[in-house]
């Protein structure tokens, strides 16, 4: 039987990443990583003048 | 060597945690005293509380919708390292971005750490919390944001909100606001718990620095503004202090990208500067160590620290005036009386004009604020 290892929240990094894996004997044999946040960029872009979409953007990640 | 008279003070040492000298850190309070509004001599005051071990303040840094940036800001502050300093003035017990331990390790020392300081430790929020769909849109450990700051912010001694987008929403809250981004002090609206907002996107890490340091020394939070910003930082206008007001006053303006005025150094007014509707110190402060800010880099200032203003306002759509005439009414040389005032005397007379001209200035910015508050 598989064993699940679920390490929330990784450190040391920009933003809140979550990491999920299946281990059996000793291997790691299924893996998933997922943002566990989100801004909708993509929607407060929508309809803005071109200009402006640095200042937005840009703010994705401050590291 | 001692820094000060004071018995209690064993801060005598050439350096002290973290490789900072004592020289840079003595500096470090001292402008630090200058932001908040005191007298340069409280710097050894300010030293003390904060070298003293058995009042070292826990804080427990949460992130919400965040950039990192805000934390990015105060680590690069290098002159002297406000990281390092920070490190050694907080106890740092939990930080998303700087924990060495990661999962349930981080999430265990968070809770003995509040567990063991009840009402003892200062709570920083990075980021907005969002609120729409039961604020599943940021999640630590399998919890919302939201269900971790209510549980946590009644323990604080104090929070501070850190950057504009936990200040007032920031970006995450820009049209449409897809997640109900909310800023923290509206989460905690009604409970009474004290919060500070520093809001800039980044802000200055010296402001927030000073009101740590504010807090160790005093006990107690800075006078707030009505937005709830430390009024040593926020009380004037970027316009009030800017390099290019000159320009502005003189109506030399630079009209497009590149043209004449541009490349001479006007004032960005027309290309949409938020600087006369934006309270901030940036024009004084300014960033990195270096002495730069967006507008000396020739971009208008856009107004991210100011709710309403920063990521609302259209970019380059010029700003309301709030305070059309100059902040400060320059006082007139006194004319020189009788025959042959040497240069030296002509020097210490305009030097004592020029004092003064500052301290006008300074007593104006109060009246404005007194005026805006009533």
């Amino acid at each position: 039987m598989a064993k699940r290892i679920t390490i929330d929240p990784v450190t040391r990094i920009e933003g809140h990443l979550r990491i999920d894996c299946e281990v059996d004997g000793g291997k790691v044999t299924n893996a998933w990583s997922s943002g566990q946040m989100w801004r909708g960029f993509e929607n407060i872009l929508l309809g803005r003048d071109a200009r402006e979409a640095w200042l937005f953007t840009q703010r994705f990640c401050g590291v | 060597m001692k820094c000060c008279d004071s018995t209690h003070c064993d801060f005598t040492q050439e350096s002290i945690a973290g490789g900072v000298s004592r020289r840079d850190f003595m500096k470090v309070c001292s402008a630090a005293a200058v932001y908040m509004g005191l007298s340069e001599s409280f710097g050894p005051t300010i030293a003390e509380a904060a070298t003293t071990a058995a009042r070292r303040p826990p804080v427990i840094w949460l992130s919400g919708q965040e950039c990192t940036g805000c934390t990015e800001s105060l680590l690069r502050a290098s002159h002297p390292s406000i990281g390092t300093l920070l490190l050694d003035l907080i106890s740092l017990d939990y930080s998303e971005t700087l924990n060495t331990g990661a999962g349930h390790q981080a999430e265990e020392f968070r809770a003995k750490s509040i567990e063991e300081n009840t009402g003892k430790f200062i709570l920083v929020c990075e980021g907005s919390i969002p609120v729409k769909d039961g604020g599943i849109y940021c999640k630590v450990a399998g919890r919302t944001a939201l269900e971790i700051l209510k549980e946590t912010a009644p323990k604080a001694a104090a929070v501070i909100s850190f950057g504009s987008c936990a200040a007032w929403g920031g970006v995450p809250s820009a049209d449409p606001n897809p997640t109900g981004a909310t800023p923290v002090y509206k989460i905690l609206e009604g409970t009474g718990i004290p919060v500070v907002n520093i809001p800039g996107c980044p802000p200055n890490p010296y402001n927030f620095l000073s009101t740590v340091l504010y807090y160790v020394t005093f006990k107690k939070l800075p006078e707030l503004d009505d937005k709830l910003r430390p009024k040593f930082a926020y009380g004037r206008l970027i316009h009030e202090n800017c390099e290019r007001r000159p320009h502005f006053d003189a109506g030399r303006f630079a009209e497009k990208f590149g043209d004449e005025g541009h490349r001479k150094g006007y004032c960005l007014y027309k290309l949409g500067c938020k600087g006369p509707e934006t309270y901030n110190n940036c024009s004084t402060l300014r960033f990195n160590d270096v002495g730069t800010w967006p507008v000396n880099t020739g971009h208008p200032c856009f107004g991210c620290s100011e709710e309403g203003v920063g990521f609302k306002a259209p970019l380059h759509s010029p700003a309301e005036v709030l305070y059309v005439t100059p902040p400060a009414e320059f006082v007139s040389a006194p004319p020189e009386k009788g025959k042959g005032a040497s240069a030296l005397a002509a020097a210490v007379g305009g030097a004592a004009v020029g004092a003064a001209a500052v301290a006008v200035g300074s007593n104006l910015g109060k009246k404005d604020q007194d005026n805006k508050e009533n």
